[in-house]
């Protein structure tokens, strides 16, 4: 098969397992009153993916070489001191962000 | 003026302001879309092809990590089935947040495909933890989040695929933008909820999966870990009940 008829079948063979992924619960739930248990699951789920997609967000930080993940612990720090204080989402993620890069693109823990 | 023209006038008004707040909860997404889809647009170009397939993949795939792996399978030479089987492994975790949004989708309307589909970890973390602003369409808000995360991330990369190595912005570090929403987000669970115990679950499944899994499968063995150690509890905590019942 040529090339171009080859990457558009891989395209639309990724697209619909991508969303096979994503429309699954809704299938397997859809029409029916889903059981208790799984309501209860429904409201613990988000909070506790949300931390999780934070640890995901450091899963190639290299623990045991400079500069041990200081940089983005102490840039989460940052965030969450500031959240905390000051309830302000764009004022939190714009200075810890900039915070992080000015970390990284200096390299201010090379002393470690 | 007739009552029908104003009232449209008024609609139309309401709903330009209801993008407007869109757009302003989407600009976090807007960063941190923007370069990995670059370099996801670079990846594709680097592998030779031209930039209507990042705009194509971008537009019926909307996977980051999906679409990364499809370019590093095609460009090994793997076999579709291959491709598909990684695919549908890789993104397993986007079940889960099928799973909570179950309730939350049931009365969105004609918008309900298009918000599955659309459902990377970045909108479901905006669409579960946003206010709808009151007063205003549920549906249309979330519609208008959903849609303007896939724009940017189909920007991103394409700009990334026109663009091939010509420029060397130097942007490190700037994908920190989306670890600080999930932080900000997070946070604002914490605020709006009164379940704490999900909070430890995650950091227990989070640290076991970090020690123990590959990073690319980190994620989705986190999610699963995280959601047993859910029910564990709550199946102790319905027998803590029957207990205390047969007690008095």
């Amino acid at each position: 098969m040529t090339d171009t008829l080859q990457i558009l079948v891989t395209i639309a063979a990724v697209s619909l397992a991508t969303f096979a992924t994503r429309v699954l619960p809704f299938m397997c739930f859809g029409s029916r009153e889903p059981p208790l248990m799984l309501l209860t699951i429904e409201k613990n789920l988000p909070p506790m993916i949300l931390l999780l997609l934070v640890i995901y967000c450091l899963k190639d930080v290299q623990w045991l070489a400079v500069p041990y993940g200081i940089p983005e612990l102490f840039s989460i720090g940052i965030v969450a001191g500031l959240h905390f204080w000051k309830r302000n989402a764009m004022l939190s993620i714009f200075i810890g962000t900039l915070l992080y890069m000015a970390l990284v693109q200096f390299n201010l823990f090379s002393f470690l | 003026m007739a009552r029908i023209e104003v009232e449209e006038r008024e609609t139309g008004e309401q709903n330009k302001d209801l993008f407007m707040i869109a757009l302003k909860t989407t600009i976090p997404v807007f960063l941190g879309y923007i370069p990995p889809g670059m370099a996801f647009g670079f990846l594709l170009d680097g592998a030779g092809y031209h930039w209507i397939y990042a705009f194509l993949m971008s537009l019926f795939i909307y996977a980051g990590s999906g679409q990364f792996l499809a370019v590093a399978l095609l460009a090994a030479g793997a076999g579709l089935t291959e491709v598909v089987v990684a695919t549908l492994l890789l993104n397993l975790r986007h079940s889960f947040y099928g799973l909570s949004m179950l309730e939350k989708f049931s009365d969105v309307g004609k918008v309900k495909s298009y918000l599955i589909f659309a459902l990377t970890d970045e909108t479901y973390a905006l669409l579960t933890t946003t206010e709808v602003p009151p007063g205003s369409s549920k549906s249309r808000f979330y519609f208008y989040i959903a849609a303007l995360d896939h724009l940017y991330w189909i920007v991103g990369s394409v700009l990334g695929a026109v663009l091939g190595s010509v420029l060397d912005l130097n942007l490190e570090g700037m994908s920190f933008v989306l670890t600080a929403l999930f932080v900000v987000l997070t946070i604002e669970q914490y605020f709006n909820s009164n379940v704490r115990f999900p909070f430890i679950a995650a950091v227990g499944a989070g640290i076991l999966s970090l020690m123990f899994f590959r990073p690319e499968n980190m994620l989705l063995a986190s999610i699963v870990i995280g959601t047993l150690i859910l029910i564990a509890r709550e199946k102790f905590v319905k027998e803590n009940l029957h207990v205390k019942q047969d007690i008095q």
